[in-house]
């Protein structure tokens, strides 16, 4: 059996308004079961790389080929690459006014059981498990009953992103900078949710700038992105390397 | 023009069988003197909207009235408190505990030259109704249902004058029920808020395409009172949302909210204004629109602060949900204060579906439509939610889930 959940080849990708380049023939893959991270300096395309796996489109792929499960992602819908089990939690999430938390996360969990062919889950049982992983991810009840991420702090909104990977499983969780703007104790809440929810068939792609995380996380996989292009792959060895001497001795 | 002749004549027959004439003939020389407000430059309040279907038609009284049956119950409205309104010709036997006054004892709110419809409604009204809201009044609610059944093309002029005595709380409710009944409807309901009475005025305009709705609200606050208007609209042909509230009674409040949604080819006019005439009074104005199709939103909004009207605190809002490139908003707020120690804030915005919210959706497995509906049902809600009654919240939301799946939307 084929152990690769995704597989990135000879990526290029562009901003659609300006047609300007960000991936420049990058290479990844990322197996069942595997947490990888990705490193690199700003402006070197870590967002656009996981935004591109999710979806957006106000990036454009030029070249290349991204398959998941063995399918083809470049033409699929987002919501579809969604239901078919990669999540990411953004960096930026939305606020949504007079949208309740458990009202979206409800819609999602269920759209996701309706393409697996599953029957929804009852008010009871989703209810039950929005409870348990509130409690888990350290979110008080009081603060879902505002809007979605209306009047969140930055630290409650990334809790918050990580409350619905737990609540939707996925096969893939990208990871875009979860950790910036997070203070010690949220840090080490995320990492722990990150430990408890991995298992030989999720894998993780965590993008970050700093060590932190990856302390808690500890990668099997651990890459440094410059300019596009993955300039060089290894071990959680590799994160100790760029804290000492930065990315310039990558270049 | 031909109209012209035609209201004439309809309200020289009218005359025979009415009391006040003085008031009636002051409000139709207005009217007549000034017409329709069709693309008047200088009128701020109708320039933008398309009213020349108004001289083409011309329509008249339907006072035979013999259906007087509306139902009730699929608004969850009870008939023992319920004004129907039929054909513009108001019923309120049924209700208990209402005190009729005279309209010689009663000091009108609207003025017979602010306004053409106004004028037009106060000359061409059937048995207006001026009463007294005291401690007699059984309940705390009252409603008034509008309904069209009439075959022909009717006029229809209710006029509603509420005197709300001091102490009195009181919930109000005005819906308009959709019909096949080809009109043009000018209801004008006037309301005086004496002191420390509350007033929870909740206002539904079904959706009808054979109706031009113009319908005027005119407030009198005095001291100590407090009024919340909350209205939901779905498109009708033309129709109007005019709502004016003088504040004439220190530490008097109201709280004006508004959602309205537009499709197909409709046009609505929101035009509200704030009179804070005397110190210390709060006033807010909260309007949304969601527009779709090739229709046409109007919002124009003032706050207006009289020089001795100090310690004045009010704000202003009015925000569109533009969802078509064919929809278009006239946006207009305004200030004008001549009092130097007041808080006013005003703000208008016109924008379409955030882009990166509905990718944020359907990151989650969210489709676009679904995270489409989703986002605007929530834009809509925050107005709905604040419906102070919950039969008449029930009846809005049901509207608004009948539209959304409607909405077109382009990006």
């Amino acid at each position: 059996m084929d152990k690769t959940l995704l597989k990135i080849n000879n990526l290029r990708a562009s901003v659609t308004e300006t047609e300007e380049k960000i991936l420049d023939g990058l290479n990844l893959a990322i197996g069942k079961g595997e947490t990888h991270a990705i490193m690199g300096p700003n402006g070197g395309g870590k967002s656009t790389l996981v935004n591109v796996i999710a979806g957006k489109d106000s990036y454009t792929v030029d070249s290349g080929e991204i398959e998941f499960m063995q399918e083809d992602l470049i033409e699929m819908p987002v919501d579809e690459r969604a239901k078919k089990g990669i999540f990411m939690a953004f960096q930026y999430p939305s606020e949504i006014p007079g949208v309740r938390p458990w009202q979206f996360i409800k819609a999602s969990v269920d759209a996701k059981r309706k393409f697996e062919g599953e029957k929804e889950l009852s008010v009871r049982e989703f209810s039950k498990k929005y409870d348990e992983n509130l409690e888990i991810v350290g979110i008080k009840q009081e603060l879902m009953k505002r809007s979605l991420n209306e009047g969140f702090s930055g630290g409650e909104k990334k809790r918050n992103e990580v409350f619905q990977m737990l609540m939707l499983e996925p096969n893939l969780a990208l990871l875009d900078e979860t950790d910036s703007g997070l203070d010690v104790d949220a840090l080490k809440s995320v990492g722990d949710v990150v430990n408890r929810m991995r298992n030989d068939d999720r894998s993780f792609l965590i993008v970050t700038h700093y060590q932190r995380l990856l302390d808690h996380i500890k990668p099997d996989h651990v890459h440094v992105l410059i300019k596009g292009k993955i300039v060089q792959s290894g071990g959680y060895e590799l994160v100790k390397k760029i804290e000492e001497n930065g990315y310039e001795s990558f270049e | 023009m031909e109209y012209f002749n035609h209201y004439q004549k309809n309200f020289n027959e009218l005359l025979k069988s009415s009391d006040d004439i003085d008031f009636r003939k002051r409000n139709f020389d207005f009217f007549s003197k000034n017409g329709f407000p069709i693309k008047k430059k200088n009128d701020e309040r109708w320039k933008y909207l398309d009213l020349r279907s108004l001289e083409k038609k011309l329509y008249s009284h339907d006072l035979e009235n013999s259906d007087k049956s509306i139902n009730l119950n699929g608004i969850g409205l009870e008939e023992k408190n319920t004004i129907k309104v039929i054909n513009g010709v108001a019923d309120y036997s049924e209700i208990l505990g209402l005190t009729l006054i005279s309209p010689s004892s009663y000091n009108n709110v609207a003025t017979y030259n602010e306004d053409e419809f106004i004028s037009l409604n106060a000359s061409m009204s059937y048995k207006p109704i001026y009463m007294n809201i005291n401690s007699n009044f059984i309940g705390n609610k009252l409603n008034i249902v509008y309904y069209s059944n009439s075959d022909k093309d009717i006029l229809e002029c209710p006029r509603i004058c509420l005197n709300v005595d001091n102490d009195i709380q009181l919930t109000l409710n005005e819906i308009f029920i959709c019909s096949e009944t080809v009109t043009l409807k000018l209801p004008v309901t006037e309301l005086t808020l004496c002191k420390n009475s509350k007033v929870f005025h909740n206002l539904v305009f079904e959706s009808s395409f054979n109706e031009n709705n113009f319908k005027f609200t005119r407030v009198d606050q005095h001291e100590n009172s407090y009024y919340k208007f909350t209205s939901f609209s779905n498109s009708s042909l033309i129709a109007a949302n005019d709502l004016k509230v003088s504040m004439n009674g220190e530490n008097s409040e109201c709280d004006l909210k508004g959602i309205y949604f537009t499709t197909k080819n409709s046009q609505f006019n929101t035009h509200v204004v704030v009179d804070h005439n005397v110190p210390n009074t709060k006033s807010n104005q909260y309007f949304k629109g969601i527009l779709s199709d090739e229709s046409r939103a109007v919002f124009s909004g003032k706050i207006y602060v009289e020089r001795n009207a100090q310690k004045t605190y009010a704000e202003q809002k009015d925000l569109n949900l533009v969802m078509s490139k064919g929809a278009e908003i006239d946006t207009k707020p305004s200030l004008e204060i001549y009092a130097d120690d007041v808080e006013c804030s005003h703000g208008a915005t016109a924008g379409h579906v955030d882009e990166s919210t509905l990718y944020y959706m359907m990151s989650r497995g969210i489709d676009k439509k679904t995270a489409t509906q989703m986002l605007v049902n929530g834009f809509a809600s925050e107005i709905i939610n604040e419906i102070s009654d919950e039969e008449i919240k029930m009846f809005a939301k049901n509207q608004s889930d009948k539209i959304l799946p409607e909405l077109t939307f382009e990006t």
